[in-house]
C-alpha cells in the first residue's frame, strides 16, 4: 500500500496580528509594504501514513485535503481536514503530517509561519513506497508556469510527473520551475491553487533539457485568490474595496467613488449621480484622495464619471467619520484611493470600451527595481451625441460637445520586499473636462454659446524609509488647476490655482503594546483668476422681481493664497484585549490675509470581548477651511470665515461568523456648526453703504444612526454585503428657525450587493436598494398668489420638508463572461440598470400656478454594454 | 471660478432633466380667471434729496392709478369681488399680517381694465406708524437702491381666488443722473409681418403658423442708473420682458426679452398655434415689463376659423 503526499499551493504567509488563525494578507498604513511570500517552505522529512486497516481491507481508496500551518521553525503547528473523508484516512494523514519537517518558509526575507493546503493520496499498491530521496536525475524539465489569459506568473505550483511518483518542483515567484526525472515519457501534472488541473504529456530524452512553458486556467477569473480580511487595525469604521468588487457592482458604472455609495451611512444622490452624502454631510464636507493627495474634481463635467480610473487602484478605503488625526480638510467622511504598482513580472494591459469612454491599462517592469503602470480614459459621447441630437427644422444649429479625458501613472523604484530599506515611488493624475453648447437661429428666440474647460493635474513624490520598529514616509506633491469658460457675448473667466503639498508620516512600534503616530500634512495654494461679467444683481446692487436689465460689464482680477498646515500625533496603546488611540490634530491656516486655528482632539476605543467579537467607539472634533475664494472680499467673499467644525462619535460591535461572514453595527452622532452658508447678512455700514455678505458661518447640522453591514468576504464563488443604515440628518442657520430635515435626509437606505461565480469564466452580479424618498415641502393650493412685476406664480407652502417624495426602488444587474485566449483575456459585460424598469420618482415640479404636481421619473431600464481585453 | 464652469455644466444637466416633464396648463393659454398684469402711474416717485426725512418727501404723497388687467373668458361678465391692500412686507405676498397692512379699496369690478386712484405713500397703520416707514424698517436694505411698497390685488368670486402684488416704489435720487421710471409703451404689433391695429378685428384662418411680434421698441428702451452696494453709480438699460397670453391655443414661447449673464438678448417673436373649436373670436394680451416696476399692455383681438 502506499499513500501519496502531494503538497498543494503553499500561498499565504501568516504574518504576526493575523485574525483568528486564518489566511490574511496584512494591509498597513505609511508606506509598510504588503508581506510577500519571498521562499517556500520545502518539505524535508517525509512521514509515511499508516493505510487504515479496514480501508484497506475493503480495498478503499482516498485524498485527504488538508490545510498544514507550518511553523517558523519548519515544523508543523497545526493540521485541519478540509473536506473528511472518513474510513480511517483523515486522522492518518493528519498523524502522519505532524512529523512532517520542512525547510522554514520565508516572508520578506524572514523565517515565517507558512500555510499551505496539503493532499494526501491513499492508494493500494503492493508495497508502501516512502517518498524516495531525490534520484540522480537523468533528464530535466525546465519551465515557466504562466496564468492564461492574464500572464501572470504563477507561483508555488507543484509539477510532477504522475507517472514517475516521488519527485516534484515547486515553481518559484516567477513562476519557474525544475523538475528532474527519470528519462522517458513524463505524464505532467500541475496543481496550483486557484487554477485548473493542468495535464501534458512530455518525452524527455537522457540528459536532456526540455523547455516548456505551460498556460495554467484560473478557476475564476480578475479575482485574486487571497481572501482580503480585516487588518487588526484600529479605526472604528473603514470599509474597503478592492479593483475587482469596484468594477463588478452593478449600476455604479465600474467607478470606485460610485461604489462606495453602496455602504452604509451614505445617502443615494439623484439620479445617477456619483455625490458622496456621508452622514448627513454635504458632498464637499468628504475629502476624496488618491494616495493622501485631495481630488480637487471628483467628477467629470460636474456629474459624470469619476476621474479615478479603476483600473488604476489597488483599493479604495472609506471612512464614513471618526476617521483618525492622520486625515484632515474634512467634517464628513474620507475616501481614500490607493494605486497600484506596476506589474513585476511582464507587462500587462487592459483596453475597455463601453457606450461612455474607452480606457487603457499598461504596467510593465523596466528592469532592476523599476515597475511603471500607467491608465489614461477618453470619453468619446461628443462623436455619438450629434447622431442623437434633434435637427432643427428651421435650420439652426445645435451644437452640444461634452468631452473628458483622465490619466494616471506610477513608477516604483526599490523593492517592497525589503524588510528594511528605502523604496520611492513616483505618481501623476489628472483630468481634463471642456463642454461647449452651442443654440442658434432656426426658430430660437434667443441664442446660447457656452464654453466651459477645466483640468487638473498632480504630481507626487513618496519616499518610504524603514528601519527595524521605524518607519517614515516622506511624500511631497505639486498640482496645477485651471479653468475657463465663456458665456455669451459678455462673460468669460480663467482661474488659476498652483499648488504646493507634503506629508510626514512617522511610525514607530514600541514594544507590542505602544506604536506612536506623528505628521504633518501642510498645503498651499496660490490662485489667480480674472472675469468678466455684468454686474450682478443681488451681490453688487439691488435687483427689481423678474429684471433682466443690460447692465455695464466689470473686469475683475484676483490673487488669492492660501496656506492649511496640520501636525498630528496618535498613539496605540494596547493593555491585553483593551486598544486605546487618542490623537490629536492642529491646524493652522491662512487664507487671504486671515489667521485661522484649529485643535481637533480624537480618541478611539477598541476591546476585543472575544476571539470574534470586538466593541469599539469613537469621539472627537473635526474641522475643515472654507474654500479659499469664500475669503475674497467683498461682495464676491466673506473675509472672516472661521473653520467648519464637527463632533463626531460613534459606537458599535464587529463580529465575524464563520472565515468569510462578518457584521458591523455601528450607531453614530454627528454635529456639524460654523458651516459656511450662502448668502450671508446684509449689513448697512455707517457710510450709508451696504455689505451684502456672500458667506457666513452660519449653518447648523445634526445627524445620528444606526449603520449594519453584513459582508461576505470575496471568494472564488461569491461575494457581496447588506448594507443598512436608519438615519435622520437635520440643519438650520443659526439665530433662524429650529432644525428641519435636510434636503438628503433619506430615513432607511438599504443596499443589497451580491456577485455569483458559477464556473466557466461566468460573473453574475445584482444590486437592490430600497431608500426612503428625498424630503419635499408640500404644496398646498388655496388660491393664487401671482407678482405682476416678475410674472410669476407662488406655493402656498406647508411646513418645511415635511413630506416625502416615494421611496426608491431599483434593481441593477450584470452579468459578464471572460474568455480566455492564451495571451490574453476578453471580457464582455451588460450592466443593465433598473431591470424592472421601475418609475421611482426623483424630484417633483408643477404647473406655473402650482396647481397641479409632476413628478420627474428616474432613469428607466438602461442596459450599458461593454468590453474588455486584458493581457 | 472653477466652481461656475461645474454650475454651468450642472445647470445644463438638470434643466434637461426638468425638460422631460410637460405641465398641460399653459401660462400663455388664458382659461379661467387671471390677472394678467398691473400698472402704477407713475410706476415710480422719486425724490431731490435722499438726505431728508421720508415724511419731508411730500412727492411720496401724491397720488398715483392702479390699474389691473383682469380676464375671466368662462365668466359671462359677472361681477367679481376685490378689496386693494397696502402692507409692508414684500414676501407676505397675501398681506396676510392684519397690524402691518391697510385697505385702500375695495368692491365689485367687471373684467377688463380696473383703474383705482390711491395714495399709497400717506397710508397709516393702525398703529399710527407710517406704513412706508414700516417698508423701511422691515426691509433688509432698509430702503437702500428704493423702498418698494407691495400693494396686492384681492380679487376673488366663488372659489376662486387671487392675490395679485405689485411694488409702488419711492426712491430718491442719489446721483444726479436719475430719474423717474416711467411705463414702458409697445408701440404697435405685427401678425406675420403685416401691421395689427388696436381697432382692427385680424382675420386668422387654418392651422398655420401665426407669427406675432411688436413694432420694434429699441430706442424706447430708457438708460437708467441705480446705486451699487459701494455708493457707486451702476448703470443700467432697459430690456423689456414681454409676456403673451390669448383665451385659444397657446403662444410659443410664454414670454420673450429680456438679457440673459451671458448678455444675449432674446428676440421678439412668437408662434401663436391654435387649439381647433368653432369659428370664434380671440382675444390676445401682451404685456411689457421693463424690469424697475413699469407695466402696461396691448390688447388686440382677432376672428379665427379654423
Amino acid at each position: 500500500m502506499r499513500a501519496l503526499a502531494i503538497l498543494f499551493v503553499g500561498l499565504i504567509p501568516l504574518s504576526a496580528g493575523a485574525y483568528e488563525g486564518e489566511v490574511r494578507r496584512r494591509v498597513v498604513d505609511g508606506g509598510t509594504p504588503e508581506p510577500v511570500l519571498t521562499k517556500t517552505p520545502e518539505l524535508q522529512k517525509f512521514v509515511p501514513a499508516q493505510y487504515p486497516t479496514e480501508a484497506e481491507k475493503h480495498g478503499l481508496t482516498a485524498i485527504v485535503h488538508m490545510l498544514v500551518t507550518i511553523a517558523a521553525d519548519g515544523s508543523v503547528s497545526d493540521v485541519k481536514v478540509v473536506v473528511p473523508v472518513g474510513n480511517g484516512f483523515d486522522e492518518a494523514a493528519v498523524e502522519a503530517v505532524r512529523q512532517f519537517q520542512f525547510s522554514p518558509g520565508e516572508v520578506d526575507g524572514a523565517p515565517s509561519p507558512v500555510q499551505i493546503e496539503y493532499l494526501y493520496h491513499f492508494t493500494l499498491e503492493n508495497q508502501a513506497v516512502a517518498r524516495p530521496p531525490p534520484a540522480p536525475s537523468t533528464g530535466v524539465l525546465r519551465g515557466q508556469l504562466i496564468a492564461r489569459g492574464s500572464r501572470v506568473r504563477v507561483p508555488a505550483a507543484s509539477v510532477q510527473c504522475a507517472n514517475a511518483p516521488g519527485r516534484e518542483a515547486l515553481s518559484d515567484v516567477d513562476g519557474r520551475f525544475e523538475l528532474s526525472t527519470a528519462a522517458g515519457s513524463c505524464e505532467v501534472k500541475v496543481l496550483a491553487n486557484g487554477f485548473e488541473l493542468y495535464q501534458a504529456a512530455e518525452m524527455i530524452s537522457a540528459n536532456e533539457v526540455r523547455e516548456v512553458t505551460y498556460y495554467l486556467v484560473p478557476q475564476v477569473t480578475g479575482y485574486e485568490t487571497v481572501v482580503r480580511g480585516e487588518r487588526e487595525g484600529t479605526e472604528v469604521v473603514r470599509h474597503t474595496l478592492d479593483r475587482a468588487e469596484v468594477q463588478r457592482i452593478p449600476g455604479s458604472f465600474g467607478d470606485p467613488i460610485r461604489a462606495v455609495q453602496n455602504f452604509p451611512g451614505v445617502a443615494r444622490a439623484p439620479f445617477v449621480a456619483g455625490q458622496l452624502i456621508v452622514r448627513g454631510a454635504t458632498p464637499s464636507e468628504t475629502n476624496t484622495q488618491m494616495d493622501g493627495v485631495s481630488i480637487p474634481l471628483l467628477y467629470h463635467l460636474g456629474g459624470g464619471p469619476s476621474v479615478v480610473n479603476a483600473e488604476f487602484l489597488n483599493k479604495v478605503d472609506f471612512y464614513p467619520g471618526g476617521f483618525g488625526t492622520r486625515y484632515g480638510r474634512a467634517i464628513g467622511g474620507i475616501v481614500d484611493v490607493e494605486t497600484r504598482k506596476g506589474a513585476r513580472d511582464t507587462a500587462h494591459g487592459v483596453f475597455k470600451i463601453d457606450p461612455l469612454d474607452a480606457s487603457a491599462f499598461v504596467e510593465a517592469p523596466l528592469g532592476g527595481s523599476v515597475s511603471v503602470a500607467g491608465a489614461v480614459r477618453r470619453s468619446y459621447v461628443d462623436a455619438l451625441l450629434p447622431f442623437f441630437l434633434p435637427k432643427d427644422s428651421n435650420g439652426g444649429t445645435l451644437l452640444v460637445v461634452p468631452r473628458y479625458w483622465d490619466y494616471q501613472v506610477r513608477m516604483d523604484v526599490g523593492s517592497t520586499r525589503q524588510f528594511s530599506g528605502s523604496s520611492f515611488y513616483l505618481m501623476a493624475f489628472g483630468a481634463d473636462d471642456a463642454l461647449r453648447v452651442v443654440a442658434t437661429g432656426g426658430g430660437r428666440n434667443r441664442d446660447v454659446s457656452l464654453n466651459a474647460h477645466t483640468l487638473f493635474h498632480r504630481v507626487k513624490g513618496d519616499w518610504t524609509y524603514r528601519k527595524g520598529n521605524f518607519a517614515s514616509v516622506f511624500a511631497p506633491y505639486v498640482g496645477y488647476d485651471s479653468g475657463n469658460g465663456t458665456f455669451g457675448t459678455t462673460s468669460a473667466f480663467q482661474a488659476d490655482v498652483s499648488s504646493l503639498g507634503a506629508r510626514e508620516d512617522l511610525t514607530l512600534d514600541i514594544g507590542k503594546r505602544l506604536t506612536l503616530r506623528s505628521g504633518i500634512d501642510a498645503l498651499f495654494n496660490h490662485l489667480t483668476g480674472s472675469a468678466q461679467l455684468p454686474l450682478l444683481a443681488g451681490t453688487q446692487y439691488r435687483g427689481f422681481p423678474g429684471a433682466q436689465p443690460s447692465v455695464e460689464t466689470q473686469t475683475l482680477h484676483r490673487a488669492i493664497n492660501g496656506l492649511d498646515a496640520a501636525l498630528y500625533a496618535e498613539s496605540d496603546f494596547k493593555a491585553g484585549p483593551l486598544t486605546l488611540t487618542p490623537g490629536v490634530r492642529a491646524t493652522a491656516a491662512r487664507f487671504h490675509g486671515h489667521d485661522l486655528h484649529a485643535i481637533d482632539p480624537r480618541l478611539w476605543i477598541r476591546y476585543r470581548l472575544a476571539d470574534r467579537t470586538r466593541l469599539k467607539g469613537s469621539v472627537g472634533l473635526y474641522s475643515q477651511a472654507p474654500n479659499g475664494t469664500d475669503f475674497d472680499d467683498p461682495p464676491f467673499g466673506t473675509p472672516g470665515l472661521r473653520f467648519q467644525r464637527a463632533f463626531q462619535t460613534s459606537a458599535g460591535v464587529e463580529q465575524r461568523f464563520g472565515s468569510v461572514w462578518s457584521g458591523d453595527l455601528v450607531a453614530y452622532f454627528n454635529r456639524r456648526y460654523d458651516v459656511v452658508v450662502s448668502p450671508g447678512q446684509i449689513l448697512t455700514n455707517a457710510d450709508g453703504s451696504v455689505t451684502r455678505e456672500q458667506f457666513s458661518n452660519d449653518g447648523l447640522g445634526r445627524a445620528y444612526g444606526l449603520e449594519l453591514l453584513l459582508r461576505h468576504q470575496v471568494t472564488r464563488s461569491f461575494s457581496g454585503w447588506l448594507a443598512y443604515t436608519l438615519n435622520r440628518s437635520l440643519v438650520r442657520r443659526s439665530g433662524g428657525d429650529d432644525y428641519i430635515l435636510s434636503a438628503f435626509d433619506e430615513t432607511h437606505i438599504l443596499a443589497l450587493v451580491a456577485t455569483w461565480r458559477p464556473g466557466a469564466h461566468w460573473e453574475l452580479g445584482g444590486r437592490f436598494r430600497y431608500v426612503t424618498g428625498r424630503p419635499i415641502t408640500p404644496v398646498r393650493h388655496p388660491h393664487d398668489t401671482y407678482s405682476a412685476d416678475a410674472n410669476r406664480f407662488y406655493p402656498t407652502d406647508g411646513a418645511d420638508r415635511s413630506a416625502r417624495l416615494p421611496a426608491f426602488r431599483q434593481l441593477d444587474l450584470r452579468i459578464q463572461k471572460d474568455f480566455l485566449f492564451q495571451s490574453w483575456t476578453l471580457s464582455i459585460y451588460l450592466d443593465v440598470q433598473n431591470v424592472t424598469n421601475t418609475r421611482n420618482v426623483e424630484a417633483r415640479v408643477f404647473d406655473y400656478r402650482f396647481r397641479q404636481a409632476l413628478n420627474v421619473p428616474g432613469i428607466p431600464i438602461l442596459p450599458l454594454l461593454g468590453v474588455k481585453g486584458s493581457f | 471660478m472653477i466652481r461656475l464652469a461645474r454650475t454651468a455644466v450642472v445647470a445644463v444637466a438638470l434643466s434637461t432633466a426638468g425638460a422631460c416633464v410637460s405641465p398641460e396648463d399653459d401660462p400663455s393659454n388664458v382659461k379661467d380667471l387671471r390677472v394678467l398684469a398691473i400698472s402704477i402711474e407713475p410706476p415710480e416717485l422719486m425724490a431731490d434729496d435722499c438726505a431728508s426725512a421720508l415724511s419731508s418727501r411730500a412727492i411720496y404723497t401724491s397720488e398715483v392709478t392702479l390699474t389691473a388687467l383682469i380676464a375671466d373668458p368662462k365668466g359671462n361678465d359677472r361681477q367679481l369681488r376685490y378689496e386693494l391692500l397696502a402692507c409692508a412686507d414684500p414676501t407676505d405676498r397675501n398681506c396676510s399680517d392684519a397690524g402691518d397692512r391697510t385697505v385702500l379699496a375695495n368692491g365689485l369690478t367687471p373684467a377688463g381694465e380696473l383703474a383705482l386712484q390711491i395714495r399709497p405713500g400717506a397710508l397709516t397703520l393702525s398703529s399710527g406708524t407710517p406704513l412706508l416707514q414700516r417698508v423701511v424698517d422691515i426691509d433688509d436694505f432698509h430702503g437702500f437702491g428704493g423702498i418698494r411698497m407691495p400693494l396686492v390685488l384681492h380679487l376673488f368670486r366663488g372659489n376662486e381666488r387671487i392675490y395679485a402684488q405689485k411694488l409702488m416704489v419711492f426712491n430718491c435720487r442719489m446721483f444726479p443722473e436719475m430719474t423717474a421710471n416711467t411705463n414702458p409703451v409697445i408701440p404697435g404689433l405685427r401678425e406675420n409681418g403685416n401691421p395689427w391695429g388696436a381697432d382692427a378685428l385680424m382675420t386668422l384662418q387654418g392651422s398655420g403658423r401665426f407669427n406675432l411680434s411688436p413694432e420694434d421698441f429699441t430706442n424706447l428702451e430708457e438708460s437708467y442708473v441705480v446705486p451699487g452696494f459701494d455708493l457707486t453709480p451702476v448703470h443700467l438699460r432697459e430690456s423689456w420682458k414681454l409676456s403673451w397670453h390669448t383665451d385659444l391655443g397657446t403662444i410659443s414661447p410664454t414670454e420673450t426679452g429680456g438679457v440673459d449673464l451671458g448678455g444675449q438678448e432674446s428676440r421678439q417673436m412668437v408662434e401663436w398655434k391654435p387649439s381647433g373649436g368653432p369659428e370664434q373670436d380671440v382675444d390676445f394680451w401682451v404685456v411689457a415689463r421693463d424690469g424697475r416696476g413699469g407695466e402696461s399692455w396691448l390688447k388686440r383681438r382677432a376672428h379665427y376659423s379654423p
